[in-house]
């Protein structure tokens, strides 16, 4: 009776089940690993040579189809990681966790003026893991930048953008520039201060165009000034857009690497005078699988712990200013880092500059003649426009501007020169382009938004709300209060901890007062401030809210005018301190 | 060992350790949430604050403590408990606050105390930006938040105004004149004994027993007409200059400038 039944179900007899079930789990393993026995999985793993002829690792390749998208080997010597670097591995991987998260915050956000900023606090503080979410993104976005400059800098300096491979470094190039525009337009979303003059700012450079200027710059806001239209303008491009256009230029990109030309040896083994029995380890073949698939996955775990160990520490948390406010403009715009150069570049006014060197020559030889071209040579224009696409386009045509068929360092040292020399280029354009150089601010002013700078927090906003409760008081600069502006008051820094972990008086109260009277008798004594006169004051507004005001009076120097400045300052003792 | 299987175990072990972390923020992840929001609304009450202070305090008094014949305190019990049945507002206080601020209120529930008597004063005006006010709905928001911050203070703060001092008699220029310093906003900076408290600008008490003497060369009727329409020409020691508007001139009628002179004239 069993036995009819086996046979009925083609159940082999006991001794045999053994074998049929690993058969059978054999024949799943092949078919989910698009080729590779349990055993073969098992040698894989061990790093052992492959158990059967041909070579199973290679039907991977043509069986499976995120396999076939990789190169079978590379050679040894393109794998050396002083080669590499693994730039172009991590820019792809960064891009690829920027998809992944950024799919996660489109559930929540939304990209509205009047909840897009509304919609950031709630994935801050209402949704599980939202804060990590957000960071990763951020973190992944700056990152990405930085990688792509770094692999596009290491192609460069080791010759890897000439032929065969031109039109890589032009993908390459194109990449590059998705990327930052991906950065630029995700600035845009979270709608607060920080996003909307950075944009504000950007989009103007292309006002000053000729004929299409305007329309170029209501095309990109949506209206004379960013608003509903122009916010899901850069919305659409940031999710949609260039995401794609990202997708197919890397696609393209990698192509040529992974299928045409493969990674570029290192000069020294393609030109250089190696020995053969070198040479040939060079060239030795360095196998997909197990070899490239291993480190991969090793650098992926490796990418991702150091990510989560960055947040982890809190050595970078995404920047959230307050609410865009159109009516009013933060005293320091500050483009993000990456395009401190082109903030650099348009302080820049090549007007001023030439007819300070022409003018002077024009009146040695005595001609009534002076080259007024201010009005012709547009600062905006020239520097906006003119000049970073043109950068530009010479960073693409560097294949078919440099002739030079050596890839050896020593044999291009007018190359390797050039570049060196625009790194500098571009480090002085960003520090030119931060607002701590060439923009001059009223030093009453100045002194007071250091206290307490309209963004972020500053000494001011950190002082522990208990040295500032029922305080009452104010303290004019340049009487003696002693060493501690409140003698008699102790407290707790925090309330459930140590209790004897007092801090007496009020020293950051005290430090913020002493920084304020500094600042301001030096600008008295060096002539910026004459008669002045100032303090700052202390009142409860709220059972737990306090305001704090600086207060500053003074004689204007070029005017003879009496002048005041203040702020208030409003502090909640709930607020966050960044301590 | 060989480097893949170096590469095996490391990554292994990198794997795990970011799980770590991942569990260890998740575990904390609770408490994040709910100490962020309690910031979040004390980032909003300072802001509120600051919106206040900029918008508000000329009607409702620099503390919220309101002004006579202008507008009610926001900081008493009154408002904080029996405010809501009186207008027989349905939901909660904050909304409330935050419904009147949008749209404004056109009639006076309180015309024998506060501004809206006749028709002509001004009532509470609308402040959303979607009403051609000049507030955001974040801004409003955040002063709603901010005057909810005063219910522990007000609980017990019986509302201290009185209708407007010395009733004024509206047939004399001396008297149309104190009608418009209480409904312009004067009284929400500058203090008159009896009529009003404001604590911005400077006193007013015996104005014009010095007045003649503040600048030399203008009578008191001029200086003190000048700093009405141009309150920079002259600035008061110990207070700031731009402080006080500087646009009476183009919302007062050349005839109530008079008449606020006059009763100003009246302040021995």
């Amino acid at each position: 009776m069993i036995n009819s039944l086996m046979r009925r179900f083609h159940i082999p007899p006991r001794d045999q089940w053994r074998a049929t079930i690993s058969k059978i789990i054999d024949d799943r393993v092949r078919i989910i690993t698009a080729g590779l026995s349990i055993k073969e999985l098992r040698a894989v793993m061990r790093g052992d040579p492959p158990t059967e002829k041909p070579n199973p690792r290679y039907k991977v390749i043509t069986t499976s189809f995120i396999a076939h998208l990789r190169p079978r080997y590379y050679p040894a010597a393109a794998t050396w990681f002083t080669h590499t670097f693994r730039l172009g591995f991590f820019t792809t991987f960064f891009f690829v966790v920027e998809v992944i998260t950024g799919v996660i915050l489109m559930v929540y956000y939304i990209p509205f003026p009047d909840q897009a900023y509304g919609s950031i606090l709630e994935i801050e503080s209402n949704v599980f893991f939202g804060e990590l979410l957000r960071d990763i993104h951020r973190l992944g976005a700056e990152a990405m930048v930085i990688f792509s400059w770094l692999h596009l800098l290491r192609t460069y300096f080791t010759g890897s953008y000439k032929g065969p491979r031109t039109f890589t470094w032009l993908t390459g190039v194109i990449l590059l520039l998705i990327t930052a525009w991906l950065s630029f337009t995700g600035y845009l979303l979270p709608w607060d201060q920080l996003a909307y003059w950075a944009v504000t700012v950007g989009t103007s450079i292309t006002e000053s165009g000729p004929v299409v200027g305007p329309a170029l710059n209501l095309l990109m806001r949506g209206a004379p000034d960013i608003g509903t239209g122009g916010l899901l303008r850069f919305y659409l491009q940031h999710v949609i857009l260039f995401p794609l256009l990202a997708i197919l230029f890397i696609s393209v990109h990698y192509y040529k690497v992974s299928r045409e030309h493969s990674i570029s040896l290192p000069a020294v083994v393609e030109e250089g005078n190696v020995d053969p029995e070198k040479k040939k380890e060079a060239n030795r073949r360095i196998d997909l699988i197990p070899d490239l698939l291993s480190h991969e996955l090793f650098l992926i775990a490796l990418g991702i712990f150091i990510m989560l160990v960055i947040l982890y520490f809190r050595l970078f948390v995404s920047p959230l200013e307050t609410h865009a406010n159109p009516q009013q403009t933060p005293l320091d715009t500050k483009a993000p880092w990456y395009f401190w150069w082109l903030q650099g570049l348009l302080k820049i006014d090549p007007a001023a500059i030439l007819e300070s060197m022409v003018n002077p020559i024009f009146a040695a030889f005595g001609l009534g003649f002076r080259l007024e071209v201010s009005q012709l040579l547009n600062s905006k224009f020239i520097m906006g426009l003119i000049v970073p696409p043109t950068l530009v386009l010479i960073l693409m045509a560097i294949p078919y501007i440099d002739r030079n068929p050596s890839r050896l360092a020593r044999k291009r040292p007018f190359a390797i020169a050039w570049g060196v020399a625009w790194i500098f280029v571009f480090l002085a354009l960003s520090f030119m382009g931060t607002p701590e150089y060439g923009i001059e601010t009223p030093a009453a002013t100045r002194i007071v938004q250091d206290l307490a700078p309209e963004e972020g927090e500053g000494p001011l906003r950190s002082i522990p709300y208990e040295e500032l409760h029922n305080r009452q008081a104010e303290f004019i600069v340049g009487q003696d209060y002693g060493t501690d502006l409140c003698p008699g008051l102790a407290y707790q820094p925090d309330p459930e901890g140590d209790v004897n972990n007092v801090v007496v008086g009020c020293p950051h109260l005290t430090e913020v007062f002493n920084i304020f009277s500094e600042r301001l008798l030096e600008a008295q004594a060096d002539g910026r401030l004459p008669e002045m006169t100032a303090k700052l004051s202390v009142e409860q507004f709220q059972a737990d809210l306090v305001n704090v005001t600086p207060h500053v009076e003074w004689t204007d120097p070029a005017t003879g005018k009496h002048q005041t400045y203040q702020h208030t300052y409003f502090l909640h003792a709930d607020r966050a301190t960044e301590e | 060992m060989k480097r893949i299987q170096l590469e095996i175990v490391l990554g292994t072990i990198l794997v795990l350790l970011s799980a770590a972390i991942v569990i260890v923020l998740g575990i904390r992840e609770p408490a994040r949430l709910a100490q962020y929001e309690v910031q979040q609304r004390a980032e909003q009450i300072e802001f509120g604050a600051s919106v206040f202070t900029t918008n508000c305090v000329r009607c409702h008094g620099s503390q919220a403590q309101g002004i006579a014949g202008v507008a009610p305190g926001l900081r008493d019990e009154y408002f904080f408990t029996q405010r809501l049945a009186e207008v027989g507002w349905q939901g909660g206080l904050e909304d409330y606050i935050i419904s009147v601020v949008t749209t404004g209120r056109q009639v006076s529930t309180r015309p024998e105390l506060y501004a809206g008597a006749t028709g002509t004063r001004p009532v509470m005006p609308t402040w959303s930006e979607k009403f051609g006010g000049p507030l955001r709905d974040d801004q409003i928001r955040a002063v709603a938040a901010f005057i909810m911050n005063f219910e522990p203070y007000a609980l017990g703060q019986v509302p201290t105004l009185q209708p407007l001092g010395p009733v004024a008699d509206e047939s004399t220029p001396e008297g149309r004149g104190q009608v418009v310093f209480a409904t312009a906003g004067c009284a929400a900076c500058h203090t008159i004994s009896g009529i009003s408290s404001g604590n911005i600008g400077p006193g007013l008490d015996g104005l014009a027993t010095r007045a003649a003497d503040s600048v030399t060369g203008l009578t008191a009727e001029e200086y003190i007409h000048q700093s009405i329409v141009d309150p920079s020409a002259y600035v008061v020691e110990g207070f700031a200059d731009g402080l006080m508007p500087q646009n009476f001139a183009e919302i007062l009628t050349e005839e109530q400038i008079a008449d606020l002179v006059a009763f100003l004239l009246t302040l021995q």
